[in-house]
């Protein structure tokens, strides 16, 4: 040890005399290795998101309060937040909200299941995929608002076609999700079931669909977000209650303010939607590395 | 129970993958097979556990499975094959569950089997929270809770770093001591081939036949990793599949 710490003392003596002759010189052999790693590693900053907001909704203010953008545009946000606060008071808020969420939440509750399990099915049985993968494949690209006549034809002008319309465009998007998760399961599970004996349900039901549910999660993000879209087309379309309706009756008067008001609850919706799927998916996805 | 290998070939499409093998695996003795990689190992083991069926030849079961096997022919995965999303406890109780034993028999299985296994305190945790060692001994308890007849062991130390294959290689040794269970080993590590054969079988490259079975009298329990035999024993192994290994490794893999 001793002799170590001798040896690099030695050598530092010898590059002070070295570079004694050449004085500021960074010396010939002593430069650090720049740090180049690192990839394209993301990692969460929890702050610049808020920041953003705020600073845009701020500039936004001060762009209308100063007249620098026309209140023909935009409308201010402090008047926006009237808005809000009068939704509230006058109890309008509820009376649109409560429609709009029972229609997402039926929609897309029996869109989501009924994608899980024609996906399920299609993932295990290969007479199943063979049929429908074609028929999915053809729903898929149809822009399903094109079809609210129809669905308005079928279920009648009142909730039935709005649910209809709502849960076929979350269907096909998670018979995808779901079936591709399925593929997906690590076959060497599957191999150890069987080898182990176990029973074809208990294959099913303790090493596929547990293994699916990462990918059923990510389709279910998709799905619910298609969902929003589709619960306001389908009450702009026709409905006199719910945000869609709200929003539709609020540009047609140009009323921006609350326009933006409808919006924004939207987008909160979206918002609420994607958290709480977040909660649930870390409870259900503990064991993910 | 002892199994019987009984002249079996195989062949995918025109590639023909083993050629007539004969293989006795008598009970309570740890049979190796060694060979080159491709050789075909992995799938001779996967034959003699029913996970495949052969283009020719047969595996005979000869007498009954003991009293309580619930699975005879229990395989060991290289990848371990946990599921992520169960404890210990449960990945073990997954193999248990469709026997209907009640809940407390299971129980004491899962008990039993985690304190053979030195992982009584790891009962709940997730394999994500385990070392790669850690994960093959619970793979090798479960494979024990269903007091298997034949355990058919495919490649179980490859997927580790080689301090942790040793010291898992004791303990098979440890367990075989105490259980004298009848196992099929797969693998290509020569060293491991040697400690824990009863009887060493040395494949050919593609097709896969048998080169040669080497018989080593000294129990497992007594053999030392300096041992002089089975150095020499493991010398002379290498030679026999140096050539092989060689030109197994120059084929090109077929599309």
């Amino acid at each position: 040890m001793a002799d170590t710490t001798h040896h690099s003392l030695g050598a530092q003596t010898e590059r002070t005399a070295a570079g004694a002759d050449k004085p500021h010189s960074a010396g010939e052999a002593n430069t650090t290795v720049r740090y180049r790693g690192g990839g394209f590693r993301t990692h969460s900053i929890f702050w610049v998101g808020p920041v953003v907001f705020v600073v845009l909704i701020a500039v936004w203010e001060w762009g209308t309060q100063t007249g620098f953008i026309s209140n023909l545009t935009l409308p201010k946000p402090s008047d926006v937040l009237g808005t809000f606060g009068e939704l509230w008071r006058t109890g309008t808020l509820f009376e649109h909200l409560i429609p709009s969420l029972t229609r997402f939440a039926v929609g897309s509750a029996m869109g989501c299941l009924a994608g899980v399990i024609i996906g399920v099915m299609i993932g295990l049985f290969s007479h199943v995929r063979a049929g429908l993968v074609p028929v999915v494949a053809a729903i898929f690209p149809i822009p399903k608002i094109a079809l609210l006549p129809l669905f308005i034809i079928w279920f009648g002008i009142g909730e039935g076609s709005k649910y209809a319309l709502i849960a076929l465009g979350t269907f096909t998007p998670m018979v995808v999700a779901t079936y591709g998760a399925v593929d997906n399961v690590d076959r060497t599970l599957i191999r150890m079931g069987q080898s182990f004996s176990l029973s074809w349900a208990s294959i099913v039901r303790k090493i596929v669909l547990p293994g699916a549910m990462p990918g059923i999660f990510s389709g279910l993000r998709v799905s619910l977000a298609i969902g929003i879209i589709l619960l306001v087309a389908a009450e702009m379309l026709g409905a006199r209650r719910g945000i869609g309706a709200y929003i539709l009756e609020a540009g047609s008067l140009y009323d921006l303010e609350r326009l933006f008001a409808g919006v924004i609850i939207l987008s909160a919706l979206g918002v609420v939607v994607n958290f709480v799927l977040g909660l649930i998916e870390d409870r259900v996805l503990r064991w993910r590395s | 129970m002892d199994l019987r290998v009984d002249a079996l070939s195989h062949r995918y499409g025109n590639l023909e993958v083993l050629s007539d093998i004969s293989l006795d695996i008598p009970a309570g003795q740890v049979v190796s097979i060694i060979g080159p990689s491709g050789c075909g190992k992995s799938t001779l083991l996967r034959f003699i556990g029913g996970l495949e069926r052969p283009s020719e030849g047969q595996i005979i079961q000869r007498g009954q499975p003991p009293e309580g096997s619930l699975n005879p022919l229990t395989y060991v995965f290289q990848d371990f094959a946990l599921l992520p999303w169960r404890t210990v406890a449960g990945n073990i109780a997954l193999v248990l569950e469709d026997h209907g034993l009640g809940s407390a028999r299971q129980d004491e299985i899962i008990t039993n089997v985690l304190a053979r296994t030195k992982l009584s305190e790891f009962r709940d945790a997730l394999p994500k929270q385990l070392s790669g060692g850690m994960k093959q001994r619970v793979a090798i308890a479960r494979a024990l809770a269903v007091n298997p007849a034949v355990m058919l062991m495919d490649e179980p130390l490859s997927a580790l770093d080689s301090q942790t294959r040793e010291l898992l290689m004791d303990d098979l040794i440890d367990l075989w001591a105490r259980e004298r269970f009848t196992a099929v080993y797969v693998t290509h590590n020569l060293a491991e081939a040697v400690r824990l054969g009863h009887q060493i079988v040395v494949l050919s490259r593609r097709p896969g036949k048998i080169r040669e079975i080497i018989t080593i009298e000294t129990p497992l329990d007594a053999r030392r990793r300096s041992d002089p035999e089975l150095a020499s024993i493991e010398e002379r192994l290498w030679s026999v599949m140096r050539d092989e290994a060689q030109a197994a490794d120059l084929e090109l893999v077929d599309g």
